[in-house]
C-alpha cells in the first residue's frame, strides 16, 4: 500500500523531469553546448560550442556544400538533415557560404563532411545532455 | 592556407584537423575525469590517423 502511494507521488515528478530533460535536449540542439550549460557541465558546454563552431567555420571556409531543403535526391535530404543538426549554426553556415559550394576540389568535399559531422556531433551532444538531465550516468 | 577565398588545406591537414576536433569532442563527452579524457583523446587521435593513413595506402594500388 505504501509502495503504491509512493509510486503515484513519483509519477508527476518523473513526468516533470522528463519534460525538463526534453527541453534541455532541444536547447542543446538549437544552440550547441546550451544543453550542457543548463546542467552546469561547463567543460562539455564550451567544448560542444567550440567544436561544432569550428567545424562549421572550416566546412564553409573549405567551400563545402551546405544542403538546403530543396534537395534533388535522398542523399541531399540526408545531407540537409545532418547539416540541420547544427541548429542555429546552420543559419550561420548559410550566411558564411558567400562564394557558394565548390566540391570539384577535394577541399570542398572535405568541407561537406566537416559540416555534416558538425551536425551529427551536435545531435549526439544534445542526446547526451538529454540523458544526463534524465539522471542517467554521464 | 588562403583565408581570402576560403581555406585551402591538403588531405593530410584536413584529416589531422578533423581527427583532432572529433577526438577532443568524444573525449569530453565520454569521459569525466581530466586524465581519462586526455588518455581517450590521445588514443582516439592515434587510431583516427592510423586508420585514415591505412585506408589511404590500401587505396593506393587502385589509383595506378
Amino acid at each position: 500500500m505504501a509502495d503504491e502511494t509512493a509510486a503515484q507521488a513519483a509519477q508527476p515528478r518523473d513526468s516533470k523531469r522528463e519534460a525538463v530533460a526534453f527541453f534541455i535536449g532541444v536547447a542543446g540542439w538549437i544552440v550547441p553546448g546550451l544543453g550542457h550549460a543548463l546542467l552546469k557541465m561547463w567543460g562539455r558546454a564550451v567544448m560542444c560550442f567550440l567544436t561544432v563552431g569550428l567545424l562549421v567555420i572550416l566546412g564553409t571556409g573549405m567551400r563545402g556544400n551546405v544542403f538546403s531543403s530543396s534537395g534533388n535526391d535522398a542523399f541531399d535530404t540526408l545531407g540537409f538533415l545532418a547539416d540541420l543538426g547544427t541548429g542555429t549554426f546552420y543559419l550561420a553556415a548559410r550566411s558564411l557560404e558567400s562564394n557558394g559550394a565548390d566540391v570539384s576540389h577535394a577541399g570542398g568535399d572535405y568541407g561537406t563532411r566537416f559540416l555534416a559531422t558538425a551536425g551529427v556531433l551536435n545531435l549526439l551532444a544534445a542526446l547526451h545532455a538529454y540523458e544526463a538531465a534524465r539522471g542517467r550516468k554521464a | 592556407m588562403n583565408l581570402g577565398m576560403g581555406f585551402k588545406l591538403s588531405h593530410w591537414q584536413s584529416l589531422l584537423l578533423f581527427a583532432v576536433l572529433i577526438s577532443i569532442a568524444f573525449g569530453f563527452l565520454s569521459r569525466r575525469r581530466p586524465m581519462d579524457r586526455v588518455k581517450y583523446i590521445v588514443w582516439s587521435l592515434f587510431l583516427f590517423l592510423l586508420i585514415g593513413v591505412g585506408i589511404g595506402w590500401a587505396m593506393y594500388p587502385f589509383s595506378h
